[in-house]
């Protein structure tokens, strides 16, 4: 299963160099020194996002976007300790944080229930070695100019997904479309993102 | 037949989007655990998260909003002491994530067959139920038809069936009308953690009786 490009894999980690992102810099002073401070600039700038972010699905109103945002938030500062910049970004670290807490939260209000957290049922991210290449890195900024650029047809599907936190099966359903359908505007979507799920080496190497 | 021994890219899509219920999603976090190249497309996959998160339109919050969340920092977390579940030799490799799963005075294993035990998981399901099966070394499950998805993940030892070999950390889905007859290997007894849709069916005349005893509890 662990495949033969495993070392190159790991040689391109070591290169990578996510020092370049203030962002993971307050948010590791947060952690390591209970800096108020940096979490007042962190809240500042992720806040609304992770506001505009919840709104975004159908599913959640103003208002509780504004509570799951303050949520979050909470909980960043709980647990930054365990951020490792080697892993991930702070974007993408406070966006699982966020997920995390909407799951719980639709759990909690929609289902009633309580018992488990999603925090439990996710893989524990201080386990595993790093993955952050700079494959994905150099893919970040690519994604970011191109997801309003999506066709609309690929952007409803990803976003019902995402922002919503749907599974392929549901948004099927809820648009009446096929479910192949929905994958395959997924998978094009995700292309034109430049999400890379098939492995490519060459890639890998062209970095080393 | 050839058989994956991964999740799809679907299913890894709507993990990392938080879409999934909780026992699919422990199957997959138990396959991360263990498999390196299904981590990296997660790590994509959220990744792609992340992007979401910064390009959105921001909302402005209310005016208090910092003050009120600056005023719960310093509030003291109501703390959960990790499981630590009491664990037999055997079972002392199982990953954290399902270790934490566990109640406290561990697994507790229910007879099923003299080579198969279940020990079923509470994960707040409504779906699917989570349960981790033990085949004895060189152990067979009873032969098995599957009326709804069945998600195995194998988390120690191996087995076998009509297919393949399946050794720890692969990622099994069978389907609605798939029949198997999984054996553990000879040197050791196998662990897996399954999450099945609907009940699992026994076929042949005798074992038919046992049926109730395989009957599905999601919770």
């Amino acid at each position: 299963m662990i495949t033969g490009n495993r070392k190159s894999v790991n040689k391109v980690v070591m290169l990578a160099d996510p020092t370049v992102d203030e962002w993971s810099d307050l948010l590791i002073r947060v952690g390591a020194e209970r800096d108020k401070q940096a979490f007042t600039r962190l809240f500042q700038h992720y806040a609304p996002l992770l506001k505009g972010f919840l709104m975004k699905g159908s599913n959640i109103g103003h208002e509780q976007a504004e509570e799951l945002a303050q949520e979050t938030m909470i909980k960043v500062w709980r647990r930054a300790d365990s951020f490792n910049r080697q892993k991930a970004s702070a974007s993408t670290w406070i966006y699982t944080v966020a997920r995390n807490c909407r799951i719980d939260w639709i759990r909690r209000e929609i289902r009633r229930q309580r018992d488990v957290h999603a925090d439990d049922l996710y893989e524990p991210r201080d386990e595993n070695p790093s993955q952050v290449s700079l494959v994905q890195m150099r893919n970040k900024r690519v994604v970011r100019e191109s997801i309003e650029l999506l066709p609309q047809e690929q952007k409803e599907v990803i976003s019902k997904i995402y922002f919503e936190g749907r599974t392929h099966s549901e948004v099927s359903e809820e648009l009446s479309l096929p479910l192949g359908t929905v994958k395959s505007r997924i998978r094009l979507a995700l292309k034109r993102l430049n999400v890379q799920l098939e492995a490519d080496a060459e890639e890998v190497e062209e970095v080393e | 037949m050839q058989v994956s021994k991964h999740p799809d890219n679907e299913m890894l899509v709507d993990y990392a989007a938080g879409a999934l219920g909780p026992a699919i999603c422990v199957s997959i976090s138990s396959h991360l655990n263990f498999c390196y190249e299904c981590r990296g497309k997660n790590s994509e996959l959220s990744n792609l998260g992340g992007s979401f998160l910064e390009t959105t339109t921001p909302a402005e919050l209310s005016g208090g909003a910092l003050n009120n969340v600056l005023a719960h920092l310093d509030q003291v977390e109501p703390s959960v002491a990790p499981r630590q579940p009491v664990l037999q030799e055997d079972e002392a490799r199982l990953p954290e994530l399902v270790k934490n799963l566990l109640p406290e005075h561990g697994v507790k294993w229910r007879f099923l067959t003299p080579a198969l035990r279940i020990s079923r998981l509470v994960v707040g399901e409504d779906r699917y139920e989570l349960a981790l099966h033990k085949i004895k070394a060189g152990g067979k499950a009873p032969d098995h038809g599957h009326n709804g998805m069945e998600i195995t993940v194998v988390l120690q030892g191996s087995f076998s069936d009509g297919d393949g070999v399946y050794h720890e950390g692969d990622f099994l889905v069978r389907h609605p009308g798939d029949v198997h007859r999984p054996t553990a290997s000879a040197n050791g007894s196998c662990i897996c953690l399954s999450a099945s849709e609907a009940p699992i069916k026994l076929i042949g005349p005798i074992k038919r009786l046992l049926n109730p005893l395989f009957s599905i509890t999601p919770q």
